[in-house]
């Protein structure tokens, strides 16, 4: 069977690039009032081929918690998820679904400013590097030690969890852009567009579910 | 340190750099006063100096993105005010991608960020690059390189993992070469152009180790010529025409305190401002 693998990654301790992007971003690109929360993980996206779900995420789980590449267990804490095709329930109820780890990246948000009623949403942005040979070198690197699954597709990269005012969800999209893409000295920050891409791969309009 | 840079050459010290005093002291031994000048220090007396340079190391640990959060700080107003006026402006290695990320190289659109400093694609390995390379002089536009001739070949180190010079904008690249804008290549030792590995050691486009603006008073490049100053600092068993004044120099302390083949960009400036 195929099933779909998402391994999230973040620091156990602040994460020094975060802070430096976040002072950036509101005190020197003047994105202040926009901008209500910032969070930085490291990211790999799989289509893995194996006989069921379960073996599936066991195999990943046993080779990723232990290897550095993915994960250091004395700094980083970690979210494995399994979609798998043909599975009638889950783990945590959500059919298909399986997970490992102890991170929980859809509970995950910090604000760091007063939130007040100001319509919020969160943005997950993919940063990958352009013609780069680093997906294929993660997919070789667990193919050559996973037991009965081979990973078929790897997309690896950073994922920037933006939370920022905004007045839709396109409006967020833009001013997401606005702060991640570098187009001027004066314009954005986080990706270089002439090696590196940007995709929003997910929006949450906050004010739609209860904020933490 | 100076709080007085009129008529001195300041080498601005971002929190992370770690080639300011061996730049301070190239540029010393080239003729021209110079001195470090804190990245927090009052930018007004940066527009006294006589010419700016950004040197090596990790500017705030290159976080994000080498160079790009200095890019964004407030002395690079100033910065950006100096260069525009035709003063001399240098970047070496993290320099130069500060001077990138800032827009200011290759400079045909001000302060647009038109190139980027990829990180290094090699054959057989990735990350951080350290070892000596040579580099072939191009055209004679870019007034840090008027005391060199063109084809005149330059042993100097590199220490990088983000020195690929990269655009995906097809004009950038035909812009920067109708310009001339490329001056300085990487090479084989008798010049030839070769864009494997390790002769081009970071898959650099157009083999470029270093990019001016149009106006040649700003350049960016990746090499360290303050590492190749002084002949003590060359290698023995570098090949080329550098590899006989090195091989004499051998056990006679005198001679290897002449000059290396690096010392020259600073020496341009000397010619430069006084002539």
């Amino acid at each position: 069977m195929k099933a779909r693998a998402k391994l999230w990654v973040k620091l156990k301790v602040t994460d020094l690039v975060v802070e430096t992007a976040w002072l950036t971003l509101t005190e020197k690109l003047e994105f202040g009032d926009i901008l209500y929360g910032l969070a930085k993980y490291s990211c790999w996206f799989m289509t893995c081929e194996g006989s069921d779900s379960e073996s599936i995420i066991n195999a990943l789980d046993r080779v990723i918690s232990l290897d550095s590449a993915f994960t250091n267990q004395n700094k980083h804490k970690y979210s494995l998820i399994v979609e798998g095709e043909n599975r009638s329930s889950g783990e945590d109820g959500k059919e298909g679904v399986l997970r490992r780890g102890d991170l929980q990246p859809e509970k995950d948000f910090l604000f760091r400013v007063e939130v007040g009623s100001a319509e919020l949403y969160v943005c997950d942005c993919l940063v990958s590097e352009l013609e780069s040979d680093k997906d294929k070198s993660y997919a070789d690197r667990l193919n050559g030690r996973l037991d009965g699954v081979f990973v078929s597709e790897m997309r690896a990269g950073l994922v920037w969890r933006m939370i920022v005012r905004a007045d839709s969800k396109d409006d967020a999209a833009e001013k997401v852009q606005k702060m991640a893409v570098t187009r001027s000295r004066r314009e954005g920050l986080l990706l270089n567009p002439h090696y590196q891409e940007f995709e929003i791969i997910s929006t949450l309009n906050l004010s739609e579910r209860s904020r933490v | 340190m100076p709080d007085n840079f009129s008529g001195k050459v300041a080498v601005i010290q971002f929190p992370g750099v770690n080639c300011e005093s061996e730049t301070v002291r190239a540029v010393r031994a080239a003729g021209l006063e110079s001195g470090i000048f804190r990245w927090n220090m009052p930018p007004r007396l940066l527009g006294e100096a006589l010419a700016v340079i950004l040197p090596g190391g990790f500017s705030y640990q290159d976080r994000i993105r080498a160079g790009v959060v200095a890019a964004k700080d407030t002395i690079m107003d100033k910065l950006s005010d100096f260069a525009r006026d035709g003063k001399p402006v240098l970047g070496i290695c993290n320099g130069a991608q500060v001077l990138v990320e800032a827009g200011f190289i290759p400079g045909m659109h001000w302060e647009k960020i038109d190139l980027a400093l990829a990180p290094n694609v090699m054959s057989d390995r990735e990350g951080y690059y350290c070892n000596w390379v040579h580099i072939r002089v191009e055209g004679n536009n870019c007034l840090w390189m008027n005391k060199y001739k063109e084809g005149d070949i330059i042993p100097v180190p590199v220490a990088h993992a983000e020195g690929r010079f990269v655009t995906n904008d097809k004009d950038i690249i035909n812009d920067i070469r109708k310009n001339n804008q490329i001056v300085l290549r990487y090479c084989t030792e008798s010049g030839d152009l070769d864009s494997s590995f390790p002769v081009n050691p970071n898959g650099s486009v157009e083999n470029a180790a270093g990019i001016c603006n149009p106006q040649g008073n700003v350049l960016a490049m990746m090499p360290h010529p303050e590492r190749a100053s002084w002949l003590r600092q060359v290698p023995e068993d570098i090949s080329g025409k550098w590899k006989a004044k090195r091989r004499n120099a051998c056990c006679r302390p005198e001679k290897m305190e002449e000059e290396g083949p690096g010392l020259a960009f600073f020496a341009s400036l000397v010619k430069e401002m006084v002539g």
